[in-house]
This record gives C-alpha cells, sequence and structure tokens, in this order.
C-alpha cells in the first residue's frame, strides 16, 4: 500500500489525503496546481478583513475567478465548535483538533478542489492562526504543526502587523468586551474579559512575530492608512498573478 | 508513573493516575462490544469501579460525526481529525480522571482503530501517530482478532452491510460486498502491523464469546494482580481483623494474593477462585 508521498514543500510534508490507498499517490504542492492560494493573518482588529475584501473586489474586477474561504466555517464542523464553545466544553486541546477538523473539511471540499480547478482562492486566516493560538493556549509547537500538515502551502500569506492596544482600541470601539475564547478566558489568565483578552493576543503575538521568518510571512504594516496597506498588498499579489497568466478568466 | 506516546498536553498531569486503563481492540463485527457487557459486571462483582468508553460517545464531537456521517460528503482528513477531537476530549474529560479516581477504563477501541481507519484511507502513518502521540500507554491491549472469513458471516447474517465499515467511501465504484471484504482485509493487516508495533494481546474473537471471557478475564486478572495499590490492600489485610474468609473476600479477590507475597510464585492467578464461592 503506497502512504505518504516524502515530499516536502516547506515545513510541509505533502501528502495525499484525497487519493484511495489502491490508487497512486499524487504529489500535491503549489506548483502542481494552476490556481493560486493567498491568506491574510494577523490578530483580531489588525484590518485584515477589510485588506482581504478589498483585495476581492479587486481581482474579480480584473477578471479572475476568486473564492473567499473564511476560518471556522465548514458546514460540517462548525456547528459542533459552536456547541463547545457555547458549553464551554473546550480544551486547548480539543480547541486545536476541531479547528483542525474544521480546516480539513474546507480544505478538501474546497481549497484543494479550486486550485486544481484554477481559482484564485482568499483565506481569511490560515493554519499561522492555529500555530499561534493553539501555541498560545499551550499546545506543544510541533504537534501543532504536525496536526496542519495536509495544508497547501500559501502562494503568499500576508501578516498585518499591528500594535496590541491599537487593536484593542479598534475592537472596543464598537462592542462592550469579549467573547470567551476570544478573550482566552479558558486560561484564566485574569477576571476581566479585555485584561485576558490583552494578556492572551500579547502571547500570540509573540508566536506571529516567531513565524515570520520561519514561514516567511509578507509583513503589512496595519497601523498605516488602509489606502496605502492595499495598494501595498496589491503590488505584491500583481507581481505574483501576472506570472500565472493562465488564471485570467477570458471574458 | 504512566507514559504517553511521546508528547504531553497542556494541564494533564501523569502522576497519580492508579487506575487501569484496559483496550478491547479488534475490527467491526469482532464482538467488543459483548465483551465489554460481559466483562463489566463481572468487573464490578469483583469490586472494581468501572467507566466503560468508546468512539464517538464524547459529548463534544460525537453528535457531530454521526451527523456529519449520515452525508456522503465527509472527506478523509476531516474524518481522521474529527474522530481524534471525539477522541481527546474523551481522553481528558473522562478517561483521565477515572484513573485518578481509581478506576478501571474499559475502552471499546482506541487509538489504534482510528489510526488503522486513517492510514488505510491513505493518510501519511506518521501523521497520524503524531496526533495520538498525546494518548495515554494503556495497561493492556487486547485484540479480538477475526479472519475475513469468519467476520463476513457476522455481518451479512446479523446486521447486513454499513456503508462506512465497507469503506465505500474508498472504494465508491465497488457494491457493498466487494468493498467490505477489500476494507476489512486492508484493516486486518494494518492491525496485524500495529499489533506487532504496540504489544497487543492477541484473542481469538472466532471462538464462541464465553470462551473469548474466560480468556480476557484471565489476563485481566494477571493484570490486576500486578497491580501499583497492592501494597495498600495488602497493609489492610495486615493491619485490620478483615479476615480473607469474611464476606469482604470477594471484593479483595484480586489482591488476596498480595497479601501473602513470600508465598507468591508465578501462577497466582488461581487464588481468586477461592474467593468466588463465597458469593
Amino acid at each position: 500500500m503506497e502512504i505518504g508521498s516524502g515530499v516536502r514543500i516547506g515545513p510541509f510534508e505533502v501528502f495525499a489525503p484525497l487519493q484511495p490507498a489502491v490508487s497512486m499517490v499524487r504529489h500535491y504542492g503549489e506548483h502542481h496546481f494552476p490556481g493560486r492560494l493567498i491568506v491574510v493573518e494577523g490578530i483580531d482588529g489588525s484590518g485584515k478583513s477589510t485588506q482581504l475584501s478589498l483585495l476581492h473586489k479587486w481581482l474579480e474586477s480584473k477578471g479572475y475567478g476568486v473564492v473567499f474561504s473564511e476560518w471556522n466555517s465548514s458546514p460540517l464542523v462548525k456547528d459542533t465548535t459552536k456547541h463547545g464553545k457555547k458549553k464551554k466544553l473546550l480544551t486547548p486541546a480539543t480547541f486545536s483538533l476541531i479547528h483542525s477538523t474544521d480546516f480539513a473539511d474546507r480544505t478538501e471540499r474546497s481549497i484543494l478542489p479550486l486550485l486544481k480547478a484554477g481559482a484564485v482562492v482568499l483565506c481569511d486566516r490560515y493554519i499561522y492562526t492555529a500555530f499561534a493560538r493553539d501555541v498560545a493556549r499551550g499546545m506543544d509547537r510541533a504537534w501543532v504543526r504536525d496536526l496542519y500538515g495536509f495544508a497547501v502551502k500559501p502562494a503568499i500569506a500576508f501578516y498585518f502587523r499591528v500594535p496590541l492596544e491599537t487593536a484593542i482600541n479598534r475592537l472596543l470601539d464598537g462592542r462592550d468586551g469579549f467573547k470567551f475564547y476570544e478573550a482566552g478566558m479558558d486560561l484564566n489568565l485574569a477576571d476581566d474579559s479585555v485584561e485576558s483578552f490583552r494578556l492572551f493576543q500579547g502571547r500570540i503575538l509573540s508566536e506571529y512575530e516567531k513565524m515570520i521568518p520561519e514561514f516567511g510571512l509578507t509583513v503589512v504594516d496595519a497601523t498605516l492608512p488602509i489606502e496605502i496597506q492595499q495598494m501595498q498588498v496589491r503590488q505584491i499579489v500583481k507581481a505574483h498573478l501576472d506570472k500565472a497568466k493562465e488564471l485570467r478568466v477570458q471574458a | 508513573m504512566r507514559e504517553t506516546y511521546g508528547r504531553l498536553l497542556p494541564e494533564m498531569r501523569l502522576a497519580d493516575l492508579g487506575g487501569k486503563l484496559i483496550v478491547i481492540e479488534g475490527t467491526d463485527g469482532a464482538g467488543r462490544s459483548t465483551q465489554i457487557d460481559l466483562l463489566k459486571p463481572w468487573l464490578e462483582e469483583l469490586g472494581h469501579a468501572v467507566v466503560d468508553t468508546g468512539m464517538t460517545r464524547s459529548p463534544l464531537a460525537g453528535e457531530g460525526i454521526r451527523r456529519a456521517k449520515e452525508g456522503n460528503n465527509l472527506g478523509r482528513v476531516t474524518q481522521a481529525l474529527f474522530y481524534a477531537t471525539d477522541f481527546v476530549d474523551r481522553l481528558e474529560n473522562e478517561i483521565v480522571p477515572a484513573l485518578r479516581a481509581g478506576f478501571i477504563v474499559l475502552t471499546d477501541r482506541y487509538i489504534y482503530s482510528l489510526m488503522a481507519r486513517a492510514i488505510v484511507r491513505g493518510m501519511d502513518p506518521r501523521w497520524i501517530r503524531s496526533i495520538y502521540s498525546v494518548a495515554l500507554k494503556p495497561d493492556a491491549v487486547f485484540y479480538l482478532r477475526l479472519g475475513i472469513d469468519q467476520l463476513l458471516p457476522r455481518v451479512v447474517f446479523s446486521r447486513g452491510f454499513d456503508y462506512w465499515e465497507s469503506g465505500m467511501d474508498l472504494y465508491p465504484g465497488h457494491d457493498m460486498f466487494d468493498s467490505f471484504c477489500s476494507y476489512q482485509a486492508a484493516l486486518l493487516t494494518e492491525f496485524d502491523r500495529l499489533s506487532a508495533e504496540f504489544n497487543f494481546q492477541m484473542v481469538d474473537a472466532a471462538a464462541d464469546a464465553r470462551t473469548v471471557c474466560a480468556h480476557l478475564q484471565q489476563n485481566i486478572l494477571h493484570l490486576l494482580e500486578r497491580d501499583s495499590r497492592k501494597n495498600f490492600i495488602s497493609r489492610l489485610y495486615n493491619d485490620s481483623t478483615i479476615a480473607p474468609q469474611s464476606t469482604d473476600a470477594a471484593l479483595f479477590a484480586v489482591a488476596v494474593p498480595a497479601a501473602t507475597p513470600s508465598t507468591n510464585g508465578n501462577g497466582n492467578g488461581h487464588h481468586h477462585h477461592a474467593a468466588h464461592p463465597s458469593r
């Protein structure tokens, strides 16, 4: 029986999760897909979703086939995650595992097939979110990286870097406090949700910083005006997509 | 001290996990649940507190897995991770607390079934091993082994073929029968490989349920005699006026040999029989 390809792309071993054990093993890797995967990362309040949605509109206007996939949105898994959060059933380990299950479903159901079909796939949060959050919750770094070993390596991973206080001010502008797991209240860092959020997101920020060189994240200064950030993002994306002419949808 | 398969979950303390973790493994239709239904009351009669657990019984993910399996769109990586979520939820919230409280945990399947299923579905064995490196090493793994020839009639003449037990997600072009045979044969091969790696105690599941159960009971008694708590129980005997022939004898049947360690050889598995007539 053929199992595992032994091929490594970046930190990931690429194997063939979608192939029946009896058939030939195919190697998935960025250069085998006609499509392109672009992801945005950063803490809550970094403005990454705003930037991604502007990028989305621009790519569509240029005629690319664009598909958007959001963290924690699998139709098969998200109810379980919601149930776990509502009943506070999640430990750092099961928090990590249920999110990886959600991500696996999105990978198998949409990200992989769409990349094969030649789409530009945009992901709001990707595996780096899991690496940052799960490690901040005390999970073993290597274990979490192994867990996501089936993920497709993105063509570009933007990291929207923002100081903690800026993010907190942006978030608190619209609401009173933070949700239980969002603020890392499960870790008992502080009784107050804002204080807990601050401590928890601080840990997450330091994980992100470590991942910049580890995974070659593309850093964007998220304190700059929205328009400037978007211009930088589009320049980088354009440079990448110009090399991939086949992505253009012929009108 | 109890061990894991290499990695430790946050806040999981391995000290004082005094209970026993006993795994009943085997393919579909090997009679695992029948055996657990026989073993649990038997252990309780002997005075042991027992918790039994099994796949998809977690409050977190059990229902979600059942719902996902109703459809035809549960992918293989997703499936493997959903089951891992279910397992870890039970490990942290059920198995570990029970062991800490001194219970015997009887588990219907453990990480081995989950690894075998994932590997047969094309997952990288190193990937799935890494995920389950956080699992506790059990005190014993009894592998109820049944050849494909013996397995078939049990399935055909009882409940019929099930989509997932037939591996129809793997061999969509086949009919249920062909798929069942290919899938179960692949699982058996994988189980045999895991058996050597993880020290399964092989049990011939083709025998009738009572014979299988007697065999399991004998091995479990042997395991319990080596209980680390035997020192405590032997002290109880020495320091108190409880005579081994009292009505409590059945309760301590397993521990009786430990009360006189100087006279014990290896064959002290017989002692418990003496205590049984008291019931």
